[in-house]
């Protein structure tokens, strides 16, 4: 199970719709306690894909080594990326599933017409074969 | 001793520790210590070929292993080790089908292929790519016949216009047999020459803010072409909603301008220019005259930052604007900032939809007065003045080599920049009409006139363009 703060999840939401109608991505830290996740700070990041936006994004290794440092230093942990789907479901596509990594939880926020609409939590498998869904807590309002 | 950082989720792998020292000569010695200590990380890095998986960077300090000697980077031993995952993804797999090279594109492309820089990833990258060229004259004439001969897979192209005579002298993606063409056609059938794998949109129309987002949304990058400001902002505007990099070019006379606009964290035009010039102050391409060969440099440029940008090497022209002079044979470079109170790119945008760029730049004012009809004179009509005899007298306001090229009979030069200190030459009570090129300048002049108490003063419509066309064909055009 993961779970999102409200100030996080505002900024994920905020950053998605902002950067609607192309892809929004980031990092997103926290603690981890027995397998359950609490996201306590949402690093939006320049997605760095060449290309069209809309429907791709890449996040730059410097940024994440970057975000990971500053975790480490403030005593938190990198738990999880979190990317938009822009006028289009939160599932965990081939593109996604084919770029991801194992060690994280990927969070996919659908935005429709410029305003978040839902969002879910995958867990990919080491081999970039499938993804489990995983559970996921937000503030609702 | 060195350092290797351990991710949250590989913990539960090193006994909950977030780091590991290590001792190794390389990065190779360092990650098989920590392999060794702790087996159960192993598959978390390593294929079962025993090769780093597809998405584990590893940096030293600072730098991508990638970029050092690979798993074979030296260590001193007091460096810290990070592994960074690469994460990428989109809501589409369209883009995954990677369309291979065929062996014509292979043999077509062996000088990229041969370039490690570029190489089949590139070739790919480029094969796979799509550019919005604003235009097909002379910024758009060299881009053009570049980006089809690179393999640039898409190549949408906005114009409007036909192939003229005075085009000729620059835009060299057209040719003496396209006069009177359609640019759209006459370019797109020169691209299909060089490079028939290449596929060329056309779209023949102006750009307007009705159709620019919906038009530059397919593209992956756009080329900014075009000789006006209405149109330049208007790109710049809608490659800021849409967040895609305008490669920017403008050209004037012996001198030229080059950048990369909204890519990335970069500025604007509008970071560099918040407002335009008053209208009529720089004159066009049309007006002021331009070295042919210019444009060629300039669109060449655009056409090499376009690759770069498509093929993700070397520095873009991002918060730097080239500028070249040709006379003396220069180039020069001032650093542009991105400005925070941008009104189109800054941290809180008040410009979020496309506006009406011709009355931002002062062409179409608000309340226009619709010009007196009165005030103007056509062609013919100024020909059956002058053969009836009539006492007139005729202004022709442009430069004087404009008048060595050509001019109509009877005229008198008085250029317009001389105009105000000479109009004490001229009776205010006289029947004046005022003629120049095309009728923009001599309408100045009228007006100028007119504030100054001239009573009967005219402007001929279309200058002595519409005279060639419409009384003397032996009147050459320019």
């Amino acid at each position: 199970m993961i779970e999102i703060a409200i100030e996080p999840w505002e900024t994920m939401v905020r950053h998605a719709e902002k950067i609607y109608p192309n892809e929004c991505c980031g990092a997103m830290l926290g603690r981890l306690d027995d397998g359950s996740k609490l996201v306590t700070e949402a690093v939006p990041m320049e997605n760095a894909y060449v290309g069209q936006q809309a429907e791709r994004y890449e996040l730059r290794p410097e940024d994440l080594l970057e975000a990971d440092r500053q975790a480490r230093a403030r005593g938190l942990d990198l738990i999880g990326i979190f990317h938009s789907h822009p006028d289009c479901d939160a599932y965990f596509s081939a593109t996604d599933l084919k770029n991801s990594c194992p060690w994280y939880s990927f969070v996919v926020l659908s935005i429709q017409n410029g305003k978040f609409n839902h969002a879910n939590s995958f867990l990919p498998d080491l081999d970039q074969t499938s993804a489990e869904r995983e559970e996921l807590k937000w503030p609702k309002f | 001793m060195a350092k290797i950082l351990i991710p949250t989720a590989l913990r539960q792998f090193t006994e909950q520790s977030d780091s590991v020292e290590v001792t190794g000569a390389t990065v190779r010695d360092a990650l098989d210590q920590l392999t060794a200590r702790y087996p159960n990380i192993k598959k978390n890095l390593f294929s079962d070929q025993g090769k780093l998986r597809s998405f584990v960077n590893v940096y030293v300090n600072d730098e991508d292993i990638r970029y050092l000697d690979k798993d074979a980077t030296k260590l001193e031993g007091n460096e810290t080790i990070s592994i960074v995952p690469s994460v990428a993804g989109g809501a589409t797999a369209l883009a995954e089908a990677a369309p291979a090279l065929s062996n014509e594109e292979v043999a077509r492309y062996s000088r990229h292929l041969i370039l490690p820089e570029v190489g089949m990833e590139g070739q790919t990258k480029l094969k796979q790519a799509s550019v919005a060229m604003i235009g097909a004259g002379g910024l758009g004439a060299p881009l053009g016949l570049y980006l089809a001969a690179a393999g640039v897979g898409r190549i949408g192209i906005v114009d409007f216009d036909v192939v003229d005579a005075s085009n000729l002298q620059r835009q060299v993606i057209h040719g003496t047999s396209d006069i009177g063409r359609k640019k759209l056609d006459s370019a797109a059938d020169r691209m299909h020459d060089i490079n028939p794998n290449i596929r060329v949109d056309k779209f023949d129309s102006g750009l307007t803010s009705e159709n620019a987002l919906e038009i530059l949304r397919d593209y992956d990058i756009v080329v900014d072409g075009t000789d006006n400001f209405p149109t330049r902002y208007l790109v710049n505007d809608a490659c800021a909603i849409l967040k895609k990099p305008n490669v920017y070019g403008s050209i004037f006379r012996f001198e030229g301008q080059a950048s990369v606009f909204t890519h990335q964290d970069g500025p604007c035009y509008r970071c560099l220019y918040p407002e335009p010039p008053p209208p009529g102050l720089v004159p066009s391409c049309a007006e002021g005259g331009v070295l042919g060969i210019l444009p060629g440099i300039i669109g060449v440029i655009q056409a090499t930052e376009a690759a770069k940008i498509i093929l993700g090497i070397g520095a873009t022209l991002k918060g730097r604007l080239l500028l070249y002079d040709a006379l003396g044979m220069r180039f020069r470079e001032l650093k542009l900032r991105r400005n925070p109170d941008c009104p189109v790119c800054g941290d809180h945008p008040t410009i979020t939809k496309l506006i009406d760029y011709q009355e931002f730049c002062g062409i179409r004012p608000l309340n226009a007065q619709p010009v007196a009809t009165e005030a103007a004179i056509d062609a013919l009509e100024l020909k059956r003045k002058l053969d009836s005899g009539d006492n007139f007298l005729l202004i022709d306001v442009r430069e004087p080599y404009e008048y060595q090229i050509a001019r109509i009979p009877g005229a008198r030069l008085i250029p317009l920049g001389e105009l105000p200190k000479r109009l004490r030459e001229l009776d205010p009570n006289a029947e004046i009409i005022a003629q120049c090129k095309s009728g923009a300048r001599s309408q100045k002049a009228v007006d100028l006139m007119k504030q100054h108490g001239f009573k009967n003063v005219r402007n001929m419509i279309g200058g002595i363009t519409a005279w060639s066309d419409k009384v003397d064909p032996s009147v050459p055009k320019y």
